[in-house]
């Protein structure tokens, strides 16, 4: 079941003046979505995010997560070999079932951040007795 | 026509050590262990590692987002440094279990009993601390 499908950049308009030409490196996060009939849990990878430095946001039915690093190494750390990415991350989902935004709750544990989106009562499935 | 040798132009010296930190296929193009990460997620090993020095330290970071402290495992042998991390996901529906394992062979001159290691925000960081150096040492003749 995927209910969550990844989703379009943010309408540039929204954001600053176009003119003022910031560019940002983000990368998209590894996730993963695990949907039951009552809610569904977001699963992100933010290796060297805190707890802080987390943001989502829920307009109409997207879902944008965005976790910034703040690199805390020492200065006078050479680096000698570097795979790691020290970008921030995002990530931007489309949910097609309506969700309880009052109720959502998050929370970030060893660099993984774990969404749970419980489904709007409206939108549970009903069994309907025959009379 | 001439014919001139190639060398490489990058300084071999010191790096030199660091070749073998990394005994991954791709470990030398960290971007194209990127790319293929980006086009078959879950395919490459996830166990990507960084390498600083200061004049005290060598420092090694690893990723390791979604791991506990308890399921990593630091290993020290022979200038072999290993970080194995080992885990099960366990849910009603299914199970999953995998292990993970990085190499990375150390320079000379890192005292293997004084190598320190933490986790935090999924970031492991092994602090390799530096022999003192030896000084010079002057022989007297009798």
């Amino acid at each position: 079941m995927n209910t969550e499908t990844t989703c379009c950049p943010p309408p540039a308009s929204k954001s600053a003046a176009p003119s003022v030409g910031v560019t940002e490196s983000l990368q998209k996060p590894r996730y993963d979505v695990v949907g039951s009939a009552d809610a569904y849990e977001v699963r992100v990878e933010m290796p060297g995010v805190a707890k802080g430095d987390v943001k989502i946001d829920l307009d109409e039915n997207i879902l944008s997560i965005r976790g910034e690093r703040h690199s805390k190494l020492p200065e006078d750390w050479k680096p000698l070999h570097r795979e790691l990415s020290q970008v921030g991350y995002q990530l931007r989902l489309r949910l097609n079932t309506p969700v309880d935004r009052d109720k959502l709750t998050a929370s970030l544990e060893n660099g993984v951040l774990t969404l749970k989106l419980p489904v709007q009562e409206t939108a549970k499935p009903r069994r309907i007795e025959v009379q | 026509m001439k014919l001139t040798r190639h060398l490489p132009s990058f300084d071999l010296g010191r790096v030199a050590d660091f070749d073998q930190w990394l005994r991954h296929p791709f470990a030398g193009f960290p971007a194209v262990g990127q790319l293929l990460g980006e086009f078959m997620p879950g395919v490459v090993n996830r166990l990507s590692a960084d390498v600083f020095e200061d004049k005290d330290n060598y420092y090694a970071r690893f990723e390791l987002p979604g791991t506990k402290k308890e399921d990593v495992k630091v290993e020290i042998h022979d200038r072999l440094l290993t970080v194995s991390v080992a885990r099960s996901e366990k849910t009603e529906a299914d199970e999953e279990s995998f292990t993970l394992a990085r190499s990375i062979s150390v320079p000379e001159g890192v005292r293997g009993d004084a190598i320190a290691a933490k986790l935090e925000d999924g970031i492991l960081t092994v602090t390799l601390p530096k022999q003192e150096h030896r000084k010079p040492k002057l022989i007297e003749i009798t």
